[in-house]
């Protein structure tokens, strides 16, 4: 039988992850807005899985290195630096590749997504890292309880460096996302703002899967600002809605993963997802 | 334009010369798919030109408002009448500021004039068809536009209202001094609106300017639309009729 745990001590071992988890709620959250806006939400999973696949070819060339996977490694075999150089890359180009003839953006996505997540189970199936096969399934598939310190300060930096950008680039993006045609006929520059979104959540969802996983970041990205949508008409209460809505999905799933040792990644997601028929039952009442 | 070859990849016509004066009312005529909408974003810079040249006389590239169709904006935003055309500010404010007590007076000016004030704070997506295209011009009109150009933006309304925010913005237009650029099907309005029209139909390599007077007549119009049109004038309207059947 287990043996029960106090808050205190619950605190102390998860206390990090508890804060990431909040940190990846804040910037997803309000990532989520234009994630849900721009029709990007399937992209949010494609780079899910190919910050997962970029782990695990750090640890795969690593091995081929004779690295130890829990020391400190150069940075271009990073399993991180890697992940975020593929998530970067591929959602700039993501940007790009819709707008080639014959080609639907969903189909690029579909390939994005199948063919990082068949490679990284290939790459995962090679004795050379069955060490590390169980972190990055961790990875792929959520479990925000177990975060190291580095992590931790990776998604913070990307945190407020995100966020302070799109502070001061908020209004512009949003005209970008709204209107290209007429924001390109004022005079803005669409495609540099088109880069600096894309960019911004391929590698915060990079960062943030690293620290809670794949499945909570990619359900806090898509449910909270979906819901968020449906229940208010302005930019601030549909953000409010959707970074509020993260932060308290993920502390009910780190709660309820206490109380009842469930799997703490999926119990967030479960969480964000009730938000979503509530907010279609509100906007029916209101309508009614 | 000079010696401008239009496309998205291909040249879809022969290098062509296109000027639009200020103050000048510009209709551009033709079939559905004969490039009209290519001209209209190569004319303000939307789409690069495969080959020659835009010439500003002014030596910069004029303040541009652009009223699109209205099924191509996005009606999921959660934005604001006011925000909305508060947009057309944008260039005008610059990047990462913020709009100030002017720009919101000049936003709210420009609703007054299109007749959506009280409509400020709705939900755009919340608007009708028609009033959503009046948010749109206003938002045009926001920036204080040297040039506003208008892409089939009466197509989703009824002919009344069509025909009052028409009257409308040659009004504004006068008033502004606004060069306008407007692409239609509605050749009785090209005829009421502008004093230079443009037949194109980039399929069968037609290209022509012109004055309005000289190339609104049935047989330009039957030669560019490929059916017998007939045009009548009555007082100061003209009344433009087209034969059914298939196109010649």
């Amino acid at each position: 039988m287990r043996e029960p745990i106090n808050l205190a001590d619950f605190w102390a071992l998860f206390g990090n992850s508890i804060v990431a988890a909040l940190l990846a709620a804040v910037l997803c959250g309000y990532l989520g807005f234009f994630v849900v806006l721009r029709r990007l939400a399937f992209v949010s999973a494609a780079l899910g899985q190919l910050a997962g696949l970029g782990v695990a070819f750090g640890f795969f060339l690593g091995s081929y290195f004779g690295l130890d996977p829990h020391a400190p490694t150069p940075i271009y075999l990073d399993p991180v630096v890697l992940a975020l150089v593929m998530a970067g890359i591929v959602s700039a180009a993501l940007g790009y590749v819709s707008r080639i003839e014959r080609t639907t953006p969903e189909s690029v996505v579909a390939f994005a997504y199948l063919a990082s997540t068949a490679t990284a189970i290939i790459l995962l199936a090679s004795p050379r890292i069955v060490q590390e096969a169980h972190e990055v399934g961790d990875l792929l598939f959520g479990n925000a309880v177990a975060i190291r310190r580095e992590h931790f300060v990776e998604l913070a930096a990307v945190t407020l460096a995100v966020l302070a950008s799109h502070a001061f680039l908020f209004k512009d993006l949003l005209f970008v996302s709204f209107d290209r045609e007429m924001a390109q006929a004022v005079g803005l520059p669409v495609a540099k703002l088109d880069l600096l979104l894309h960019v911004s959540v391929g590698i915060s969802v990079a960062v943030a899967t690293r620290a809670i996983g794949a499945l909570p970041v990619f359900g806090f990205l898509v449910l909270p600002a979906g819901a968020a949508l449906l229940a208010s008409d302005s930019v601030r209460g549909v953000l409010a809605l959707s970074i509020g809505g993260a932060i308290l999905a993920a502390g009910a799933g780190f709660y309820l993963s206490f109380v009842q040792s469930w799997p703490t990644g999926p119990l967030m997601v479960a969480c964000a997802a009730v938000y979503w028929p509530l907010a279609a039952l509100y906007r029916i009442v209101r309508r009614s | 334009m000079e010696r401008a070859e239009i496309g998205y990849k291909k040249p879809l016509l022969s290098p062509l010369d296109l000027s639009v004066r200020s103050g000048e009312r510009l209709a551009v005529l033709g079939p559905n798919g004969g490039g009209k909408s290519a001209l209209l974003k190569s004319l303000i810079g939307l789409l690069p030109l495969l080959s020659g040249r835009r010439v500003f006389p002014s030596g910069r590239i004029p303040r541009t408002g652009y009223v699109p169709q209205a099924h191509r904006v996005d009606s999921v935003y959660p934005l604001t009448s006011l925000q909305v055309v508060l947009q057309g500010r944008y260039g005008l404010i610059g990047l990462g500021r913020f709009p100030k007590g002017p720009d919101f007076r000049a936003a709210f000016a420009q609703l007054e004039k299109v007749g959506m004030a009280e409509l400020a704070g709705a939900a755009f997506r919340s608007l009708s068809g028609g009033q959503r295209q009046r948010i749109l011009l206003a938002r045009a009109l926001c920036g204080e536009p040297e040039l506003l150009v208008l892409d089939e933006f009466t197509s989703d309304m009824d002919p009344v209202a069509s025909a009052a925010l028409l009257a409308e913005v040659a009004q504004l237009a006068d008033l502004e001094k606004v060069s306008v650029i407007l692409v239609t099907h509605e050749i009785s309005s090209a005829a009421i609106y502008s004093n230079q029209v443009v037949m194109m139909d980039a399929r069968r390599g037609v290209f022509e300017a012109g004055s309005t007077e000289q190339l609104l007549t049935a047989e330009q119009l039957s030669r560019l639309y490929g059916q017998t049109v007939s045009v009548e004038r009555r007082g100061d309207r003209t009344v433009v009729f087209v034969e059914s059947g298939r196109p010649r």
